[in-house]
């Protein structure tokens, strides 16, 4: 590895714990457990999010509807469950199953009339944010009835120490043992592996990695619902662009579109798939979002388009389609939400915040741009 | 003896992990036509760049030397102003541009702040008439075909004042009749003193044309010969560094033995480029045996390429016909169908329809093949996929440091045996071969043609288009020619002449 490429892997940790440095000499409050759990929920909102517009953007793609879209799914949940008398479940299915409809509707308008996605969800911004007022009348519509519900523990459940701890032991042997038998299957068909002691390290480093994260949040109120969802979501992404057809499908038609067709690939119902996905994405940020706000009102949503783009970018992930990482959308959002924390805690100006994010946009563009080329 | 024009002495590039140029030594005389001969990847295209300006000063060792100083050439701009103008495959022509906004992009003749639009017309106008072209300066040159773009191109950089003018590959897209008018254009230039480097594959053109030859492999100059001195053989032995004998490795009757079952039957097919346009392949049929290469000829916009995507399902729309495919119909099918029910194509055009650049090697050999390597629940077996691509990037012997590569860092052989071995990988019975051996060296034509053979002789059947007619006619058990969209004739091996192939592509099959 050339230092070249040296420096752009390590960019985005070295670009984290910059901001984190930062933050944390300005506002020591920054690293209190409590501010760390916060940022940790934030982070998962938006990194969700961002995981969506991951596949999208792999695609060569665009999707500008998703921060009304958020909004509004998070709304028809929310007039369902309290207004209709719902049970939250069904409330939270009904408008998950919306979300899926509408962006099938949107990759199909995109890929079978040949509008372009730019366009497309630009005017779904704009219809969903309409839709979104209608539905919640304009006004504010709490997502808690009387009384606790699962959508209002969206975001205030926090799982015990016990349990958080219990989960950690669970995941670290699920990701040994998935790990271990990657590398038993790459011995028996002949190639490479990691040696024993490297993989060792491996899960030693891993496991080291996950209770060290459990312990923190323990410090605090334990593992937060929002933070196994992301978890979820991210391993879902990664399982799918890295270990199946679809996902490489996504790369390919991102790199090549006319390549991908004559290659045999079905690129029509891959993109319309992955508008599908991205929906899905959109809802369960809706709901965290709404949740994480208390009620549903029509700001709820606002600019979080623009804040999954910008991390997918911050993250590495080419506009232009074909190239970017799970990892690399993970540190994206965390950079991103990173950045908006402290602004937050040090009391900046909303108008200097939006300075300050538009302006990592471009340096991250243009680092990835100087780093990237040949 | 005068100063050569152009010198280049030592000259060694570097890439990361890669010497692409080492001591190269190379003089460019006054007036001549000095052919650059070697395989793909023996540093023809760098050495271009080096002259060019586009690899600036300082990125290489060694020295160049125009008109006998020292040239540091930073930018384009500096080799330009030396006179020297490089003509890359990728033509630097702004499509939606006029034919004069393109021989006058970036310095239109102006008057004021203003372009003078009547200026350049006229200039324009003048230009054109030299070169023998009809044109309205007005059209956009999108509507150009390829040999006219390749002429504007040459325009551009005679209006520039050229001294030098560097071709790279200039005939590879073109039609002989083209290549001819290209030729003669060259001569004409070079009587007027106009140097030229001349860039080809084609040997028969570098005979044609070449006053002398310097060959190159393996990133090392390894003689200049004069061309009245040198024959095809020799140039290929210094290119390859080994004697070929036979050009052509597919042996008479190589399909003989019990006649074996048609895998491909097409009855009178008729296809439109799209939905209610008129007919532009009309009333074609013709059998397609197993083990068998049947080979398709005509001239460009005969509708070779168009009849391949047809078939694979990639263009047209089908006014009419039947196609079977190993006994079935094949009506309106997907190219995902396709290559499900045994066909398959690997496209002339490999750097746009062939491969994902930015990715790996392995990525591109699986890509069609995914299916192969799929488990229960969708997951792929990436431990068997990459057993299975490192046996075809060994058998295909792909020269790359492992599949791990990025395909577009690939020369253009080795980017054609990816995209084969993706085509193979899905273990087609009909492979549909588009120009498979477009603008590669004659080493990797020849594994191509290896390949072409040890497909047949596996009972595979293959449809070879190419633009070369001794390929066409040295690869193929039966040869169809076609003709405006229409056959044109069939002939046997025994019946292939040049004469017979070149009348029935221009409709004249019952003349010859």
């Amino acid at each position: 590895m050339n230092a070249r490429t040296l420096l752009k892997n390590l960019s985005m940790p070295l670009a984290l714990v910059a901001i984190w440095l930062f933050f944390a000499l300005k506002e020591p409050a920054f690293l209190a457990p409590r501010n760390l759990s916060q940022l940790m929920v934030d982070f998962s909102i938006i990194g969700t999010l961002a995981l969506g517009m991951f596949l999208i953007l792999l695609t060569g793609q665009i999707d500008l509807s998703v921060g009304s879209g958020v909004g509004l799914i998070g709304g028809i949940a929310a007039v369902l469950t309290v207004q209709y008398g719902w049970p939250a479940p069904a409330g939270l299915a009904a408008a998950f199953l919306v979300a899926l409809l509408l962006w099938a509707l949107m990759g199909t308008l995109i890929v079978k009339e040949r509008m372009p996605s730019f366009i497309i969800t630009l005017a779904g911004l704009l219809i969903f944010k309409g839709l979104f007022w209608r539905v919640i009348h304009s006004s504010t519509v709490s997502v808690k009835g009387v009384e606790e519900n699962l959508y209002s523990m969206i975001s205030t459940y926090y799982l015990p120490a016990v349990t958080g701890a219990g989960l950690a032991v669970a995941v670290v042997l699920l990701v040994a043992v998935v790990q271990w038998r990657a590398r038993a299957a790459r011995i028996a068909h002949g190639l490479p592996a990691f040696s024993a002691q490297r993989a060792a390290l491996r899960f030693v480093l891993m496991g080291a990695a996950v209770f060290g994260v459990v312990a923190g949040f323990n410090q605090s109120r334990g593992l937060p619902m929002t933070f196994l969802i992301l978890t979820a979501t991210a391993a879902a992404v990664y399982f799918l662009t890295q270990h199946t057809p679809f996902g490489r499908y996504l790369y390919a038609i991102g790199g090549n579109e006319e390549a991908a067709v004559l290659s045999g690939i079905n690129v029509n119902r891959v993109l319309i798939g992955a508008y599908v996905l991205m929906g899905a994405a959109t809802a369960v940020t809706g709901f965290m979002q709404t949740s994480y706000q208390g009620s549903s009102s029509t700001t709820v949503g606002d600019l979080m388009e623009l804040d999954a783009i910008a991390a997918c970018v911050i993250g590495g992930t080419a506009l232009k389609g074909g190239r970017g990482t799970v990892w690399g959308v993970l540190f994206g959002a965390l950079i991103m939400t990173s950045l908006l924390n402290g602004m937050n805690l040090m009391g900046v100006t909303p108008e200097m915040k939006y300075i300050a994010r538009g302006t990592v946009l471009a340096l991250a563009v243009w680092l990835d741009v100087r780093l990237g080329r040949t | 003896m005068s100063v050569p024009l152009l010198e280049v002495h030592g000259l060694t590039k570097r890439f990361p992990g890669v010497t692409a140029l080492s001591n190269v030594n190379f003089t460019l005389a006054r007036g001549e036509i000095h052919a650059l001969c070697g395989e793909n990847g023996a540093g023809k295209s760098t050495l271009i760049k080096l002259l060019g300006g586009i690899y600036p000063h300082g990125s290489y060792e060694g020295e160049l030397r125009v008109d006998g100083k020292t040239a540091a050439f930073h930018r384009i701009r500096d080799a330009e102003h030396a006179g020297i103008a490089v003509i890359t495959q990728e033509f630097a022509l702004v499509d939606e541009l006029s034919v004069a906004e393109n021989i006058f992009l970036g310095r239109a003749p102006c008057r004021g702040f203003c372009v003078d639009w009547l200026e350049m017309q006229k200039r324009a106008v003048a230009l054109l008439k030299d070169f023998g072209l009809a044109l309205p300066p007005e059209t956009p040159v999108r509507e150009l075909g390829i040999g006219q773009k390749q002429l504007l191109e040459i325009v551009r950089a005679m209006d520039k004042k050229s001294r030098v003018l560097v071709l790279d590959e200039p005939t590879a897209a073109l039609t002989e009749q083209e290549v001819e008018v290209l030729l003669g254009h060259l001569r004409r230039l070079r009587a007027q003193g106009t140097t030229c480097i001349y860039i080809s594959h084609k040997l028969d053109e570098v005979f044609a044309i070449a006053d002398r030859i310097t060959i190159l492999r393996d990133g090392a100059s390894i003689t200049t010969l004069a061309t009245r001195d040198a024959t095809v053989p020799l140039v290929i032995k210094h290119m390859v560094g080994r004697e070929i004998t036979d050009l052509f490795p597919r042996k008479a009757g190589a399909s003989a033995g019990p006649p074996l079952a048609d895998v491909l039957s097409v009855r009178r097919l008729s296809v439109a480029p799209a939905h209610g346009k008129p007919a532009f392949l009309r009333d074609i049929s013709f059998d397609l045996r197993a083990g068998e290469v049947l080979g398709f000829g005509g001239l460009m916009g005969a509708g070779r390429t168009e009849l391949l995507m047809h078939l694979f399902g990639a263009w047209g729309h089908r006014l009419g016909g039947e196609v079977m495919l190993r006994g079935q119909p094949h009506p309106h099918p997907s190219p995902g169908e396709s290559i499900r029910r045994g066909l398959v194509l690997a496209s002339e055009d490999r750097r746009r329809y062939g491969l994902i650049l930015a990715q790996e090697i392995g990525f591109n050999l699986s890509l069609s093949s995914l299916r192969e390597f799929t488990r229960a629940g969708g997951r792929l077996d990436l431990p068997a996929e990459q057993v299975r691509n490192q046996h075809f990037f060994g058998a295909l012997r792909v020269k790359a440091p492992g599949q791990h590569t990025r395909a577009g860092t690939l020369s253009g052989g080795n980017q054609q045996k990816v995209v084969l071995g993706k085509a193979l990988m899905t273990g087609p019975s009909v492979v549909l071969l588009d120009e498979p051996t477009r603008g590669i060296d004659v080493g990797a034509k020849l594994e191509v043609y290896e390949l072409i053979n040890r497909l047949t002789a596996e009972g595979r059947a293959v449809i070879l288009v190419s633009s070369e007619l001794p390929e066409l006619m040295g690869m193929s058990d039966r040869v169809i020619m076609l003709h405006e969209g229409a056959v044109g004739g069939e002939f046997a091996r025994a019946d292939f002449t040049q004469e017979k192939l070149l009348a029935a592509a221009m409709g004249h099959a019952h003349a010859a």
